[in-house]
Formats: structure tokens, sequence, C-alpha cells
């Protein structure tokens, strides 16, 4: 099975954002980066399905040079090639821009399988899988724990609400979006790293897919969220205060 | 004895056929020794070479020589009684050198000493004293394996020692029977040929059996890296660890082979002692097994010579077996090299252990917490941050960071800090050091910590680091060396014992008559809340089970609350646990006692010093989840308060971490827990403005 991950670089979790001097996206200088999580779990995917069922895993990313130490990452956890589509633009495209990237950089590869997270750190917008996949004219299926290889194609976990789980049969190719948390990530290994300098990291600059970089939804502004107060101290005991919790748990919070 | 009587080595006359005996036995006992001990010296120079390997600088190596082999102190000093009798077997051989040189070369009429002549009769009657000695010394050691039978030397009775016993019994009782024979006896010449067939039957047992050691150890110890668990670099891009024969350098296959078996390794381990697989000795012995089976060239995995994947994953790294090694071996970087083995090729697959590497991956702390916590802990406790005007970089830690109990010990010492008025600041960003990453093999991760810390530190311009931390402190100054040249670290023990003179005591020094009754009560009073009564504080209900920041937090409050009705006027009794890190692989045993000292009676554990027991935290095992067996960390608690010490000190927040957890289930009787750093601070008075 031929199976392409489209993975993006975002900033490190614990990263202290600060918005720019546009208002329209952070301040990028000195920021750390990693790779996606529900990202890292797509390339997971992938790699136990090659590992099961033999096959090639591929990565694809869009972005500015800075992506590179996250593309050799992923090849040291295995993936065997990678696609680098050099772009400096991508805050300033929106995710039927960078879906077009995506799509123009797989089509010659006409893989059986198109990963990816099911949404991005940064951004969240959770829409640049879906819109691969129609770009391709391919079925996707989104918020996927589990895939399973059959006769004429796949069999996919999907997450639904409220610990409701579906179960869903599709032809390949497909394109996919993953759920974290479905699989146990691996951890990059020096052996992992070493191999992977010999990989092969192909570059396509933006310029070359000749793609429609025009947003059809424009980023107005970004903020940082409101900083809420709202600790409680409970009093008492610590039997009343457990009370007084259950009862503000099953009342207030409606959690429990 | 008549002092001119004829020795063995009396010129005898020996027929041509005895001529011919003598030399057709003695070309037999060489080949024999030759066909194995060739063999072994072949294992050893195909093994690859140690990359980097210098014998600079000599004198070190020279030195341990001395003291070690020469001396034998390390072997008498760990273990008197056997270790003297073996010290007299050892100097009894050293004086038969020559002896036996001659014995020799006077069956073929050779011979070069004159028992008439005044050096050789001096040299006959000093080796006489010698043989006597060791005599002596074979029938202890021979006493203690058959009789006394140590739990340590294994199950099985090695009935090859015995026999080596009776063959040194034999030697040196037919060397001393012959001081006693008339010239014309012609029992003298049955005592030569017994003497002679002794050491032509011993002579080729040598490289068959552990006895191998006589041969190897001194090289051994000569040629040892030095240092303490000193992790080699790796060589070249295919050098993951070990992984297989291939792997496995010339020092690592002559340690193998040096192996005497005496099983201190696995006396001390905490492993072997809480019902684990890992045991020291064993894996040592696997190991040469795997070269006698397959050798330096194999391909095949070392792990499978080992009892389970999981043993070398077992190790605290307290480094116990290392230190207590009297041939030279050096566990650590074996150990640690399978873990590389494993962990740098992915094979080592553990659901704990691939948490831990990426919470390191991703947030840079092996707690999993968000960066930002540390942010919040700096703010509260007004810690300065470091601009490069100040003396110390005070280095957190992630314990000191992350851990409520940690970040007592630190804001403890920032306290010190500022009574002192020694200027410091702690880093904006800190990454963990990579001692997790480093002890578990790790590679990768370990150096792109201490690459990233290095830059940092750099960037900063810190010259003079502090840390509360001995594996911080150790990783900084040893392991980062590999990639870069880390600033002067110490430890806080260091610190705090350097600058006792000008801090208020409690000891030693008795009552301090610069502080007030009032001024202490107040340096006692608990930072947050009001004392609560001790038996509230420490009741079971008390803490929140299952939750250790609940439980660290109360711990705290009890250290407050629980002061004043513990201090004088009878001092109170301090047991003081030797951290691995800060002992053995710093050396630092005295400077932590003087700070205890000079807040209340020190008391000492059984194991203490270089013998200290393990807490169980070490080599990443803190973070690998539940133990097989016993809990090292209980069986060590088990001995500290057994001291019947009220107080419980620690100088490593690993420590302090494992004992709170033990402690937990104590309840009431459980004595309080406290950093040197937290006991010094409590005779400070009030609180101290802190630093902007």
């Amino acid at each position: 099975m031929k199976i392409i991950v489209a993975i993006k670089q975002v900033p490190e979790r614990d990263a202290q954002v600060r918005i720019d001097s546009s208002g329209k996206w952070i301040d990028e200088s000195g920021l750390q980066w990693a790779l996606n999580e529900s990202d890292a779990y797509a390339l997971e995917e992938a790699l136990q399905q090659k590992e099961k069922n033999g096959g090639e895993v591929i990565v694809l990313t869009a972005g500015p040079e800075r992506v590179g130490p996250t593309i050799r990452e992923a090849l040291a956890k295995g993936a065997d090639r990678a696609i680098h589509i050099d772009c400096d633009d991508l805050a300033s495209r929106d995710a039927l821009g960078v879906a077009r990237l995506l799509a123009a950089a797989i089509q010659p590869e006409s893989p059986d399988l198109i990963l990816t997270g099911l949404q991005s750190e940064d951004l969240g917008l959770g829409q640049t899988g879906v819109i691969v996949a129609e770009l391709l004219g391919l079925p996707h299926a989104t918020l996927i724990l589990q895939v399973e290889k059959t006769g004429t194609g796949i069999k996919v976990k999907r997450e639904l609400e409220e610990g409701w789980f579906q179960s869903v049969e599709l032809p390949t190719p497909a394109v996919l979006t993953i759920q974290s948390g479905g699989n146990k990530l691996r951890y990059a290994t020096l052996m992992g790293i070493k191999r992977a300098k010999t990989k092969d990291v192909r570059r396509v600059t933006a310029a070359e897919l000749a793609v429609d970089a025009a947003p059809v939804v424009v980023l107005d502004r970004i903020a940082l969220p409101q900083k809420q107060k709202t600790t409680q101290m409970l009093p008492g005991t610590p039997k009343e205060a457990a009370a007084t919790l259950v009862e503000k748990l099953k009342f207030e919070a409606r959690v429990l | 004895m008549n002092p001119l009587a004829l020795t063995l080595a009396s010129p005898q006359h020996f027929s041509i056929l005895e001529k011919l005996l003598l030399a057709l036995l003695t070309l037999t006992s060489a080949a024999l020794f030759w066909r194995r001990f060739g063999v072994v010296l072949d294992k050893i120079l195909k093994s690859k070479k140690d990359a980097g390997f210098s014998l600079r600088p000599l004198g070190r190596r020279v030195g341990d020589f001395v003291w070690e082999v020469m001396l034998q102190a390390k072997v008498i000093r760990q273990r008197p009684l056997a270790g003297l009798a073996h010290a007299f077997v050892f100097w009894g051989f050293c004086a038969f050198a020559l002896v036996t040189l001659n014995h020799f070369a006077a069956g073929f009429g050779l011979g070069f000493l004159s028992p008439d002549g005044l050096f050789g009769h001096c040299y006959f009657s000093f080796a006489a004293v010698f043989a006597l000695a060791c005599a002596i010394g074979i029938l202890g050691l021979f006493i203690r394996r058959f009789l006394v039978r140590p739990k340590w030397l294994g199950k099985k009775l090695s009935y090859e020692s015995g026999f080596i016993a009776f063959l040194i019994f034999l030697l040196m009782a037919t060397y001393l029977a012959a001081f006693f024979l008339p010239e014309t006896s012609p029992a003298l010449r049955t005592l030569w040929w017994i003497h002679t067939l002794a050491i032509l039957t011993f002579l080729p047992i040598i490289p068959h059996t552990k006895h191998l050691h006589l041969l190897l150890s001194p090289a051994t110890v000569f040629l040892s890296r030095g240092g303490f668990s000193r992790i080699p670099a790796l060589d070249g891009d295919e050098d993951f660890g070990l992984v297989a024969g291939t792997d496995l350098t010339r020092l690592v296959t002559l340690q193998a082979y040096s192996c005497v078996e005496c099983g201190r390794c696995t006396e001390h381990c905490p492993a072997a002692n809480t019902a684990k697989l890992l045991n020291p000795k064993e894996v040592i012995l696997n190991l040469r097994g795997y070269l006698n089976t397959l050798g330096p060239a194999s391909d095949r995995p070392l792990i499978e010579s080992l009892a389970a994947p999981q043993v070398p994953f077992q190790c605290t790294t307290c480094g116990a077996c290392e230190f207590q090694c009297p041939v030279g071996i050096e566990h650590l970087p074996i150990l640690v090299g399978l873990r590389r083995g494993a962990v740098n090729t992915g094979a080592w697959d553990d659901d704990y252990g691939s948490k831990l590497f990426l919470a390191l991956e991703r947030g840079s702390n092996p707690l999993g917490m968000p960066a930002t916590d540390r942010d919040k802990f700096i703010e509260k406790a007004a810690l300065p941050l470091f601009d490069g005007t100040q003396e110390y970089c005070l280095w957190l830690g992630c314990m000191g960071a992350y851990d409520p109990q940690g970040r007592q010990i630190v804001t403890d010492l920032a306290r010190i800090l500022n009574y002192l008025g020694i200027s410091y600041g702690v880093l904006r960003k800190e990454k963990c050091t990579g001692d997790a990453a480093r002890r578990l093999g790790n590679d990768l991760l370990f150096q792109q910590l201490a690459e990233s810390n290095l830059e940092a530190l750099a960037q900063s311009k810190v010259k003079k680091m502090l840390s509360i931390c001995p594996h911080c402190v150790r990783t900084i100054q040893e392991d980062w060396k590999e990639y870069g040249v880390p600033p002067a670290i110490e430890h806080h023990s260091e610190f705090i014992a350097r600058h006792l003179h000008r801090l208020p005591s409690e000891g030693a020094g008795g009552f301090n008559p610069l502080k007030s009754q009032d001024e202490k009560s107040r340096a006692l009073a608990p930072e947050a809340g009001s004392p609560q009564p001790p038996s509230t504080a420490t009741s079971p209900e008390g803490f929140v089970t299952g939750h250790d920041f609940s439980r660290a937090e109360t711990a705290a409050q009890l250290t407050g609350a629980l002061a004043p009705a513990t201090a004088p006027p009878v001092l109170e009794t301090i047991v003081y646990h030797d951290p691995c890190y800060l002992g053995r692989y710093r050396n630092i045993y005295e400077e932590p006692r003087a700070v205890v000292r000079a807040t209340g009676h020190l008391v000492e554990a059984p194991r203490s010093h270089e013998r200290s027991f393990c807490c169980g935290a070490g080599g990443g095992l803190t973070f690998l989840g539940e133990e097989t067996g016993e809990r090292v960390s209980h069986v060590r608690t088990a001995e500290l308060v057994a001291t019947g010490a009220t107080t419980i000190a620690t100088a490593c927040p690993f420590c302090n971490s494992m004992f709170r957890d033990a402690l937990a289930d104590k309840g009431d009787t459980a004595p309080q827990l406290l950093d040197i750093a937290q006991l010094t601070a409590r005779n400070l008075p009030g609180k101290i403005e802190k630093q902007a």
C-alpha cells in the first residue's frame, strides 16, 4: 500500500505566542516548532499499516525552510521519503489554498491512501484533509481511530460524540483524517535519524505547482483568549468540602 | 628450623630422564595454558577498538594500579577479612614469582638463586614468610567458600575453586616443609616434584577458570576508562550501543573475561536485592558466555544472551556494582550500553519509556508538565531571573521546577542565598539535562537536550551554577562534555557546607545565641496557613490518597507545623541518606553531613557512604512505572526508619520523592522528611525579603 501522510509544522505546544504587528498572525521569531499532534498519529497509523501490509510511506508538507527538522523527524520515525512544498506564505493561504497545494503534489504519486491529522493545532480548521479529498475526487472519512485493510478497500473506526463509534467501509484510494490517541506513538531513535540522512526529500516550490493562491476565506484578526479567574475555595472540613464539590460538579458544572 | 637448612631450591641433581620428563611436562602444561589463554587473548584483540582510548593521563592509571592491585586496597577496604586473606595470597604469589622461576631453572641445573648466598638466603626466608601468610590466607578463603558460604557466591559450589585452593596450599606447604628436612632426605626430591607438579597443574587451570583474573585483572584495572560510570561516546554512524558481538569493545571483552565471580556487584545491587531479574554478575558472565560461544564477530543480538530483554532496564544506575568490583569491571557502561542498543534502534518497547521520551521530545521535561508551570513557580516564589550580573545561575532542574517538594527545596535554598547575600538568578527557560535519556540509552534525545541547554547557557553567559539535584550536577558536569564545555556546577550540599560558618546552626554549636526564641519560632512557623495540631496533619484521612501533590503539600505543612514541637532542648536525631549520584558518583560524603550536624544529631544508616543503598529512582526508573518484586524505595525507607531517627535528611529531590511515597503509609509514626536545604533554612531568622 502506498500511503501519503500530509503533516504540518506548528508552534511547540508550550510556546509563548505573541500576536504580530499586523494582528493577523503570530510573531514567528524565536518560536520553537513541532509536528502537529494529530499528524503524528496519522504518521503512526501509516507506519503501522506499512509494517502490517508492506508498501511505502511518503510524508508531504508545505512550509518554509524551517520545516526541515520536522520532515527529518518523520523520516527518522520510519517514513521512506518526503515531498517538501517550499512555501513562505502559508499563513496567507486559506484551507482551500493549502489543500490545492497538497492535492497538486499528491496527484502524480497516485497513492492508495492519504492520511492527515484531523486538524492543526494552530488554526484548528479541520478542513484541509476533507478539501484534498474533494479536489482529488476521492472518498474520505474523518476522526479515524483505527484502519483495517479489507479485500476490497479499508474498514475504519470513526469517533463520534459521547463515546460512540462508527464503523465505515471505504474503497481505496481514500482520504482519512486521523484523530489523536488511536495508537501509541513511537519515539525517535538515533538509528532512525542516521538512516533518515540518506532518505530522499524532494522539493517543489509552490510556484511550480501552479495552483490558485487567492484565498476565499480572509482572516480578519486573531486574539489571545481572555483570562478568566473563576477559582473558588471550598470552606469546611475535607468531608464538607468534598460534599460541596460533588454538588457543584453535578449541578453547576454538570460533569457528573 | 635451622636457618641454613636446605630449601627446595638447593642444588639438586636430576637425571637426564628426569630433566626430559620435566621438559615434557612443562611444555605440555604451557601448551594447555596457551590453548585457552591464546583463545581469550584473540577474542579480546578481535573485539572492536575502543574509540578515543588513550593511556593518558598515565598518572591516574598508575595510581589506580598501585592502590587497587598492588596494595589490594579496594578488596581489603570493602571486605576486610576476606580481603586481607586475598591480599596475603596475592602478595604470596608476587613474592613467589622469583622463587618459582628459580625452581624450574634449578630443575634443569640452571638455578640462579643460591640459598647459600646472602641474597638467596634472605629472599628464600622472605618468601617463606609470605608462603606462610599465603597458606593461612587460602585456608581462610577455603573455609569461607565451602563452610561459611556467603549467599552472593551463588548456590552452586565451585569445586574448581576448592581444587585451586588445595593446589595453592600444597605449593606453600611443600615449600615450607623443605625447610624442616635434612639434606639427605629422599623426601626432599619428592617434595620438589610435588611442588613442580602442582605448578604445572595450576598453570593450565588459570585460563580455563575464573582464576584468569590473576592474569587479566591487573590489565583491566590499569586500562579502565576511569572516572565513574563513564559512558563512552558512540563511534561513527553505525554505532548504536551494545547491540551485537560486533559492538563489544576490547575493554568490554577484557572486563568480561576478568570477572572473578566474587558476587560483590550482586550483593550490593538494589535490583538483585529486591527480587528483580537483573543480577549484574550474571550479566557479565552471560556476556562472557556469548563471547565463548559466538565471539566478538557475531551479529546475534547480545540481549538474547540475557535472561530477558527488560533485564538492563531494571538497573537504577546506582553504581554500587561498579564501585565494589575488585577487578575493574565497569558495569554501568555495559548496562547502559545494552540499553542504548535497544533504545537507539527502537527495539525497546515500553509504554512508560515511550511516554517519557515523547514528553522529553515535546515538552523537554520528563514529568510531562507544561513549561508555563515553571514560569508560574518562578513568579510565585519571586526567584530573580539570571541576567549575567549575578554570581550563580540557580539551575532548577525538573524536580525543582515542577515537583511540589522540589520547589520547597529550591525556595529554601533561595532563602539561604538571600540570607548570605549571594546573588543568583534562574534561567527563563530550562530543558531537562537529559539524565533519564542518557541513562536509558536514548542518545538522540540526550544529545538534543544537552546541545540545546549548552547553547542557552552560553547565550546567558553563565559561569557558575548551583543545583539541588545530584543527577543534574553529574549530567551537566560529566555527560554534557561530549557536546561542549559546561559551566562549573556544584551541588547545594557543597555550597551550604562552605558557608556554614555564616549560617545559624542548631547542632554541634548548640543553641545559637544570636537568635532569640521569638525569632526562632517565627522562622519555624509555616509559610502558609496556620499550624495544625500534629494529629490532624498526619492522620491518614488528611491525605488525599493516590495524589502526589496533595500529599506533598500536606508534608510541606507538616514540616512547619511539627518543627516547633520537636525542636530542642533535646537535639533531633537525623539520619542522612547518601544519594548515589552525590556519593559514589561525585565522592561527596562529608559536606552534607556537616550541614546535617549543624542542625541536629546525625545518625548513620547501616548502609551509608559509598555503601549507601539506592532509593530506586535513578537510571530513569522513577518514570518507568511499577517495579516487579519488592520496591527498592520501601526497602531503603524501612532501613532509614529503623534507625529511630526523627528526621530523614535527603540531598536529592528524586530520593526525596521516593521516600515521600514510601513513608505515605506510615501515618503518625513516619519520621519527617527534609532536604538538607530545608534543615538549614529552618534556622534562618524570619522571612527574608526576596530579591526583586
